[in-house]
């Protein structure tokens, strides 16, 4: 199994009663509640974990992109992601570069986005991993400006003009709906052979599955209710698809986020993270608004017709603002404990669902850097060498992961 | 809301057979077209009233009808929806017709003057937006949380003509279906309007020649009243009525007033 780090960049500082006097983390005012030292220790909180993280023996770093947010305070992660890239080729680390990512559903350039990832992929050595997220309703309908209903055809266009723009040999022009451009020729072009492997971040939409399989990515369940209850269903529809399309059933077409934290004992971590992990739940996705989730148009009627008529207990998911820290334990949406316990978890869930790529989120939150830190540092000498080889013995063929800058890549005659 | 009757549906193709107009249709005499807001259309009292003296033909925004919830995909920008409007209510047979327009309606309405100037009769607009001041920004109705729409739209949020206005079905299923209509027809009205109300209304409006009533809702808390001198000043010699105790959605909330209002007007 792969194990990457993945990270966003809450606020640290943020109010233990935020939840109690401000209606959602996407909207806050930032002068009122950030300052200099609080940000800059965020921003640089955020990189100096990744970067400990994969000179830590991690197979990957992971971002995403969410602006105006106090949440996840990177709206554009080619930015960390440069840092990031270049640190891994100067120090010849052999980590993924994981960006889940550039949203094409939210951009109104989205040939920058075939520059960015293309330029990322030549700074890391060939590290990239090109994720395509259409992006959240409020970030792409609220923060953007784009209608919802065009949130959709925006990102199959910019998808579509993306291939042929890092594919092409000749300069072409694209007549698009949503953007037209007379001259597209783009400089650089990816180093990985034919392209970085693709990473397709979704909540479990099965058209979306679909077209994942269709496209021979990888599908991402991108959700912080870990891979027990956030993958319960989708997974198993997943694989069952799979089947249908006649597609090997194969571990490494998924990833998915699941949050973690590792002390010496289960007493420990349960004292030192668990009231910073409650927090991050409180203070982050719990503090978004529903409606923020669903702009108008952004999930066609049909969709919305079947989520609203869904009957049955909605889960935890509905309660993340007052989720305790037990009741996020139990039901599976964090992973706390000693190395045993973490170990023991992780490979019971993954291995139920078939997930070959972990991207296991080890900050949430006003947690303090030191903290993170121990929790980074153990995860990666006492849990990541006895689940790394998770899957080693299937002998599945892993064909989603970055290759490097293939050795066969020449100059031009 | 009770189910009216005696409504038909006409289905006009445009575009060149690209996409299907749905146009409601109720009552007898006089043509008059109803342009209705971003949540969608219902045939509510104001409307049923006015049929009984006048055929109303509403034209559905493309989208908003759930039987044809991907026709918006349709239609690229506003100026396509203006054209395949007039298209739809030429074919009709609807050119001199008097127009109303509420809310994104309203604004619609004045594209349709604006653009094709002497083609439609009188000019009604409740509330319309369209136009933008600075100083007087339109109330983001999309970001507005579902708890917080009744005060958007009414003086009286806990009022009689609010109640019925938004009262949903009791059945589970229908509730959800009525929550998703509304949803999604803002979703395909937002395609003409997001984010900023403003798509250069101002530089056109000066084209519209039809005798225009403006009404407004002094309390409306969506679109400031300040609005109505704005249209008021714009459209030469349009008449300017505003309604005490009254919000956004002025024809549901003063009924009588505003049906007065309209019979006098387009009489």
């Amino acid at each position: 199994m792969k194990v990457a780090m993945f990270q966003q960049a809450p606020y640290r500082f943020l109010p233990a009663d935020f939840e109690q006097h401000y209606a959602a983390c996407v909207t806050p005012r930032y002068r009122e509640l950030a300052d200099t030292p609080g940000i800059t220790a965020t921003i640089h909180g955020m990189l100096d974990e990744l970067l400990l993280g994969a000179r830590s023996g991690f197979d990957g770093v992971v971002l995403t992109e969410h602006a105006q947010a106090a949440y996840d305070i990177t709206p554009n992660p080619s930015l960390p992601g440069a840092v990031l890239a270049n640190t891994l080729r100067t120090e010849d680390i052999d980590a993924a570069l994981i960006l889940l990512g550039r949203s094409l559903g939210k951009t109104r350039e989205p040939l920058k986005i075939a520059e960015e990832y293309a330029m990322l992929d030549v700074l890391s050595g060939g590290r990239l991993v090109a994720g395509f997220p259409v992006g959240l309703s409020y970030d792409a309908n609220i923060n953007q400006g784009i209608p919802g209903v065009d949130t959709r055809g925006r990102f199959r266009e910019g998808y579509e003009l993306l291939r042929r723009a890092w594919a092409a040999d000749e300069p072409f022009a694209f007549n698009g709906r949503y953007a037209q451009y007379a001259h597209v020729n783009i400089w650089p072009r990816p180093v990985q052979e034919p392209h970085p492997p693709l990473w397709f971040p979704g909540s479990g939409n099965p058209a979306t599955m679909a077209s994942v399989l269709d496209e021979d990515a990888a599908f991402v369940l991108l959700t912080w209710l870990g891979v027990k209850v956030g993958g319960q269903g989708i997974f198993d529809r997943f694989w069952e698809m799979c089947e249908e399309k006649g597609k090997e059933v194969n571990p490494y077409r998924v990833a998915v986020v699941q949050v973690c934290a590792v002390a010496e004992t289960d007493e420990r971590a349960e004292r030192e993270y668990g009231p910073w992990l409650e927090r991050g739940f409180h203070h982050g996705l719990g503090s978004i608004p529903h409606h923020f989730f669903l702009q108008p148009g952004y999930v066609p009627l049909r969709g919305l017709q079947g989520m609203l008529r869904a009957t049955g207990d909605p889960g935890i998911g509905a309660r993340l603002h007052e989720a305790t820290f037990a009741e996020l334990a139990e039901a599976g949406c964090v992973i706390v404990g000693s190395p045993a316990t973490v170990r023991e978890r992780l490979e019971a869930v993954c291995r139920d669902m078939k997930v070959g790529n972990l991207l296991a989120m080890l900050h949430m939150g006003e947690m303090p850097h030191e903290l993170a830190e121990k929790s980074i540092r153990m995860f990666a000498e006492e849990v990541l060498p006895h689940v790394q080889g998770m899957w080693d013995r299937e002998g599945y063929e892993h064909r989603w992961w970055p290759t490097g800058i293939p050795e066969t890549a020449g100059a031009v005659a | 809301m009770a189910t009216v009757t005696g409504v038909r549906e006409e289905i006009v193709p445009v575009g060149g057979g690209r996409l299907d107009m749905r146009v409601q249709v109720r009552g007898s005499g006089p043509p008059v077209v109803f342009l209705h807001p971003a949540g969608g259309f219902a045939w509510d009292p104001f409307l049923e009233t006015l049929s009984e003296q006048r055929t109303v033909y509403a034209p559905l925004v493309p989208g908003v009808s759930p039987a044809d919830p991907d026709a918006i995909d349709e239609v690229r920008d506003l100026f396509e929806l203006v054209l395949y409007e007039q298209e739809a209510l030429s074919a009709l047979g609807l050119e001199g017709a008097d127009l109303i327009g509420a809310s994104f309606g309203g604004m619609l309405a004045c594209e349709l003057q604006a653009t094709f100037p002497g083609m439609f009769g009188k000019l009604v607009l409740f509330s319309p937006i369209g136009l933008w001041r600075d100083d007087a920004p339109v109330t983001n109705w999309m970001m507005t949380a579902p708890e917080d729409f009744p005060a958007l739209l009414f003086a009286d949020p806990a009022g009689e003509a609010a109640r019925a206005m938004l009262t949903l079905p009791d059945d589970p299923a229908a509730r959800a279906d009525a929550i998703a209509a509304a949803t999604w027809a803002m979703g395909c009205t937002a395609k003409f309007v997001w984010p900023v109300p403003d798509r250069g209304l101002d530089r056109r409006i000066h084209r519209i020649t039809a005798p225009t009533l403006v009404i407004w809702g002094r309390d409306d808390a969506l679109i400031s009243s300040v609005y109505a001198q704005e249209f008021g000043r714009r459209i030469k010699g349009a008449r300017v009525e505003l309604l005490d105790g009254c919000g956004h959605a002025l024809h549901i909330e003063r009924e009588q007033e505003t049906l007065a209002l309209v019979r006098a007007f387009l009489a």
